[in-house]
């Protein structure tokens, strides 16, 4: 370093000329960076108040609050809360923006406010659009007049980005047999978690419980899944049997409305709270142990419930717990109703229903198979000996498109019938497939297996036809996208016109004419077809799954009783009793959801409604 | 860092160390504490740079934990001074807290142990000015113990200030 | 002659910060310095006990109100070592550069201090822009311009905008096209050289008697560095010497600050160098509300501009951190070496004597 002296210092005149570096504020402004942290937007078409802004605010500053003029969806998942702040605690970190799911908060570059009255620093934050008056464009902007209600347009600063959101947002991949393996065979196609793939699926829920809402039954999904996070199987067993004894089928073929609601799931995957269900139904081997479940106190009153359905066997398992007797009968060999008929192998193997019929047995219901109500035993001597009837019969009967020469095809619920528990019957080797639902697809993708096992190496081919565009098709997604997978061949948007046979007498093929609407203007189904515009479709073999009805006709006389809504469905009370005393009933006769979980909560509003009537 | 722990070991008895990634991990009695500190500054640990305590409820225990290091200076290559950062420790009786100084062996443990007498309520004999160095008010139990409920001390303490007006 | 008990109290113009020393004078020369600490005492240690491992981060910076990102920095390390973390080498470069930048900042404020109690304003006034003009490279990078909320653990929460590299590189020539003025006005200047020579001398035993850290070390001589000693984030890829002087007294201390601040800014071109140019900057870690880290304990330490910075953090297993203890150089320096270096000093060095040893109040208190 150099020498110390006295004159050095005065080389510091040369900055008496220059300009100085003062910026006079509030006539010069410094603009703030584009990443800026200040006061917040939230954009309340995104927002679905969540609350999981509040849950990981380290000062609390964030409140969920009612708004009036919201009204809260909870099968989309959306609440009618938003988020309010108080900018006495907050500290501008900016962990609300990382978490927000919807990314629908974020952070602007204004940050005055002063106000004589402190109430105004508690703020319920809006967004331009809906809140007009506040923000204000850049020439009626004032920096003298800056405050929560002046502030400036388009001043966006730190923004939610998914790359670097707290959440996780991809899914642990469930391992699946591949396409082309699983067509030649009834494997099961979905293999399963194991133990610490669930464990690291378990830990992606944020814990906003909307699944809880959007869910029929409204099980306790979040006791659950964090139940699993913590290696406690158990204890998310008995969390799941307070309001689902039937957690190994539904592991499997639920609609899973929770899922459709998750947080996760707007911009990412949504948690997978079905195969976690699967997931602890099939690691416990033996329920009873676990489960550690004991019925109530005898109370002496019987119950009579007919069909061994979700709903059946839901109502047979409350009603136990509270210590009723109940029988159930049903005319197939064994317990699931439809369940067990309808999906087939691949979906839904026998044992899996048959382990959660079995442990209901096991708590002292009494089972009477293969026994047809009105053939076997009236219905009269039920209405008699027991205290209550509840019917669960479900849709039995299968539509037919009664067009020409349609007693040749198959119908869909025999067909699937015989081929899960009765006799494999002989396909074609090209087959049409009518309908656009998940039992049409049921019943394709069944086909083609059977196909491949019944010609070998041979060209065979399965198509479908359905009234429905691919916009309006019925099925899941999901089910649509496997069947694709599986090469079967879409026909969407033709009707059928005639089934064509041959010289003998069998079936050649099928005509079909082109849609031109499904829906009316109203949503009925009222479909108009070109006459004109006809397609030919070779084929073999032609099965109809068009719809199902339920069957009244073992109730005799009993029948004219019944009421019905204007949509076809059993008209119940609140407390599930239908218009004929001492009956009550639940299940696909009276939802339009048409689901397992549905007729849970069915036949929960029944258990309590028929205890209800018991103690009069 | 072998040869010291073995080193440690042959000269002091109930003791138990841990060697992980360039630190070691010494628990001790507590009797023995003061000629362990001692006989590892005359290795050349020679900067006391922690003095902290852990409370352990359910134990009924109280750990006090003592972080050495020495100044190494970089352009040497260290032999025997393998070992980055030792920790050592040591518990005592929640209920009775009383423990000895270090000050003769280490001048800076002044304060850390000041500290801790006014947050745990540990009395150490031979200090010469256990005052309080942070707080101004008494508390009858030692504030950063787990049995200290916050939210009773911030009821009684803040809901009896008036409001300004 | 008689003795005076005098407060050099908190409010003081030779004093930086909450601190407030009581000395017994006789004439001129200090007899004895108590030092009382506690006017910032927030009670951070026991707060971070009840929130969960990653609602802790925005909390942290607040300790040291002047320069908070070491201290962001050490709690990350201490966490990723509980947990068993690795950070993604662009994310090592970026804290790197980021805690350079950082200490850059945190040594022209400690300029402005002794300057300002020196009585010398205009070197004081440079030094405060050109803080400024590094802090509108913060603002841009994180969002504020004082507590960053920017390390977390796993690595960092942003990556650097378009065209940043370029911007720092451009400020950094501004501020050292400016050396030649501050060497000529203060550092050479006799008057500073006669203020600040033999006063507050510190040697080489009484200072490894005494726990100093930092740069009090290295101006008695001793090459004393963490970055060297304990490598962390990207210091071990570029190469760099640590500067030290050989007196120990507050004229050397100064002079070891003003050659840390230009080997920072050579660094910082170095590293922005080597940097890889894409990259992840940070680790997935677990869902924040359900993050549990396995019981354990840890010791982390590294360099901030005022010297060594230790944390002792301890889990029990649980989502929330049992036990976080800091340890900051200013402890060691503010209450032990300060006492007993005012002995004999006369009263108008006290600020003198303070400010070069760099005893930051917030850093004592916690």
């Amino acid at each position: 370093m150099a020498e110390t002296s006295f004159i050095n210092p005065f080389k510091a005149i040369k900055y008496l000329f220059k300009k100085p570096k003062t910026l006079c504020y509030p006539f010069e402004l410094k603009e703030p960076a584009v990443r800026y942290r200040g006061f917040h937007i939230n954009d309340w078409d995104k927002c679905t108040g969540c609350g999981n802004c509040a849950d990981i605010c380290p000062n609390e500053a964030i409140e969920m609050v009612k708004i009036a003029e919201l009204v809260s969806k909870p099968e989309e998942g959306l609440k009618d809360e938003r988020p309010e702040l108080d900018y006495g605690r907050c500290c501008f970190c900016g962990l609300c923006v990382d978490i927000c799911p919807p990314g629908s908060l974020s952070l602007t570059r204004d940050y005055f406010h002063i106000h004589f009255n402190t109430d105004t620093f508690t703020f319920i934050p809006r967004d331009e659009k809906a809140d007009k008056d506040s923000f204000v464009s850049d020439d009626e902007y004032s920096v003298l007049k800056a405050s929560l209600s002046h502030r400036k347009k388009d001043y966006r600063g730190f923004s939610p980005e998914i790359e670097y959101a707290l959440f996780e947002t991809d899914r642990v991949r469930m391992p699946e047999i591949s396409p082309k393996k699983r067509k030649l065979s009834f494997i099961e196609q979905v293999i399963g978690y194991k133990k610490e793939e669930a464990i690291s699926e378990a830990t992606r829920c944020l814990g906003c419980k909307l699944c809880e809402q959007a869910c029929p039954a409204h099980l306790q999904i979040y006791e659950y899944i964090h139940a699993i996070a913590e290696d406690l199987p158990e204890k998310s067993l008995r969390k799941i049997f307070e309001d689902n004894p039937i957690p190994s089928m539904c592991g499997r073929i639920c609609m899973k409305h929770c899922e459709d609601a998750c947080s996760l799931s707007i911009r990412g995957d949504a948690l997978a709270i079905r195969w976690l269900k699967r997931f602890v139904a099939d690691t416990i081997d033996d329920y009873k142990k676990a489960l550690e479940i004991t019925p109530g106190k005898s109370t002496g009153k019987k119950i009579a419930v007919i069909g061994a359905g979700p709903s059946g066997l839901s109502l047979a398992y409350f009603l136990r717990l509270k210590g009723h007797d109940v029988i159930v009968f049903d005319e197939l060999p064994g317990g699931g109703g439809t369940l067990r008929t309808g999906p087939p192998t691949y979906r839904l193997p026998l044992d899996s229903i048959d382990k959660d019929v079995n442990y209901i047995k096991s708590l002292g219901v009494t089972f009477k198979f293969n026994t047809k109500v009105g053939k076997d035993i009236k219905f009269d001597k039920l209405l008699k000996d027991y205290d209550a009837v509840f019917l669960g019969i479900g849709n039995t009967v299968s539509f037919s498109t009664r067009v020409k020469n349609a007693e040749k095809c198959c119908l869909a619920l025999e067909y699937l019938e015989d081929n899960k528990i009765g006799k494999q019957r002989k396909v074609g080797k090209k087959v049409i497939v009518i309908g656009g639902g998940n039992v049409a697809m049921d019943v394709a993708r069944e086909t083609i297996r059977l196909q491949h096992m019944q010609h070998p190496k041979e060209k065979v081919v399965t198509k479908t036809v359905s009234l429905e565009d691919w916009h309006e098709l019925p099925a899941t997604e999901e089910e649509i996208e496997e069947a694709k997978e599986e090469d079967i061949q879409f026909n969407p948007a033709w009707g059928p016109k005639e089934v064509v046979l041959d010289s003998n007498g069998n079936i050649k093929g099928l005509e079909c004419k082109k849609v031109k609407s499904v829906f009316d203007g109203k949503g009925r189904f009222a479909p108009t077809f070109y006459e004109n515009k006809t397609q030919f479709l070779e084929g073999d073999m032609v099965i109809e799954a068009i719809g199902q009805r339920p069957d009244f006709s073992f109730m005799g006389k009993r029948a004219d009783k019944l009421q019905f809504t204007k949509r076809k469905k059993v008209k119940v009370d609140k407390n599930g009793m239908t218009s004929i005393p001492k009956v009550f009933a639940g299940g696909d006769i009276v939802n339009i959801n048409l689901d397992a979980v549905t007729a849970i909560a069915d036949a929960k509003v029944a258990a309590e409604g028929i205890t209800k009537y018991l103690l009069k | 860092m072998k040869t010291l722990k073995k080193k440690i070991e042959s000269s002091f008895d109930n003791i138990n160390i841990t060697v992980t990634d360039n630190n070691m991990d010494i628990s001790i009695d507590k009797n023995g504490i003061v000629t362990l500190l001692s006989f590892l500054k005359n290795m050349g640990y020679e900067h006391l740079a922690l003095i902290s305590c852990v409370d352990l409820p359910d134990e009924k225990l109280l750990e006090i934990v003592y972080i050495l290091s020495a100044y190494m200076e970089n352009d040497k290559k260290f032999t025997e001074k393998e070992a980055r950062n030792i920790i050592v420790k040591t518990r005592i009786p929640r209920d009775k807290a009383n423990f000895v100084t270090v000050i003769d062996i280490f001048e800076n443990a002044e304060p850390y142990e000041r500290e801790l007498h006014e947050l745990f309520g540990i009395h150490f004999q031979g200090h010469p000015r256990l005052t309080p160095l942070f707080l101004e008010l008494e508390y009858k139990i030692p504030p950063f113990r787990k049995d200290f409920d916050t939210r009773k001390f911030v009821k009684q303490f803040f809901e009896n200030i008036p409001a300004v007006e | 002659m008689r003795e005076l008990e005098l407060y050099f109290g908190p409010q003081h113009l030779g004093m930086v910060g909450n601190f407030s020393i009581t000395l017994k004078v006789e004439g001129d020369r200090i007899k004895k310095a108590d030092a009382n600490p506690g006017y910032l005492h927030r009670g951070f240690e026991k707060l971070m006990e009840y929130r969960t491992w990653m609602q802790n981060f925005p909390l942290v910076c607040r300790i040291n109100v002047v320069e908070p990102d070491h201290i962001e920095l050490i709690y990350s390390m201490g966490v990723e070592k509980l947990a068993g973390i690795d950070v993604p080498l662009r994310g090592k470069f970026i804290r790197s550069i980021y805690c350079e930048l950082a200490r850059v900042g945190s040594h022209l404020f400690g300029l402005w201090a002794y300057s300002n109690m020196l009585g010398f304003d205009t070197v004081a006034q440079w030094a405060m822009y050109h803080r400024d003009l590094v802090l509108d490279l913060f603002e841009e990078l994180t969002g504020a311009r004082v507590y960053h909320i920017y390390i977390r653990p796993g690595g960092v929460r942003r990556d650097f905008p378009q065209g940043f590299e370029d911007k720092i590189i451009s400020t950094l020539h501004s501020i050292g096209g400016k050396v030649p003025d501050y060497n000529a006005t203060f550092f050479e200047n006799r008057l500073f050289e006669k203020r600040a020579k033999g006063v507050g001398t510190l040697t080489r035993e009484n200072a490894v008697k005494w726990g100093a850290v930092g740069h009090a070390m290295r101006a008695t001589g001793m090459k004393y560095d963490i970055r060297k000693i304990e490598p962390y984030a990207a210091y071990d890829q570029v190469e760099w010497e640590v500067p030290t002087r050989n007196e120990g007294d507050a004229y050397s201390r100064l002079l070891a600050i003003r050659d840390e601040m230009i080997e920072s800014v050579h660094m910082i071109f170095k590293l922005i160098d080597k940097m890889p140019k894409k990259g992840a900057v940070y680790t997935k870690t677990p869902n924040p509300f359900q993050w549990k880290i396995p019981a354990g304990e840890a010791y982390v330490r590294c360099e901030s501009s005022r010297g060594e910075l230790g944390l002792y953090i301890v889990s029990d297993g649980g989502d929330k951190p049992y036990r976080v203890h800091f340890r900051t150089p200013s402890y060691s320096h503010g209450l032990t070496i300060l006492e007993k270096v005012l002995e004999g000093e006369s009263i108008a060095d006290v600020g003198n004597i303070m400010i070069s040893l760099y005893v930051v109040a917030p850093e004592i208190d916690r």
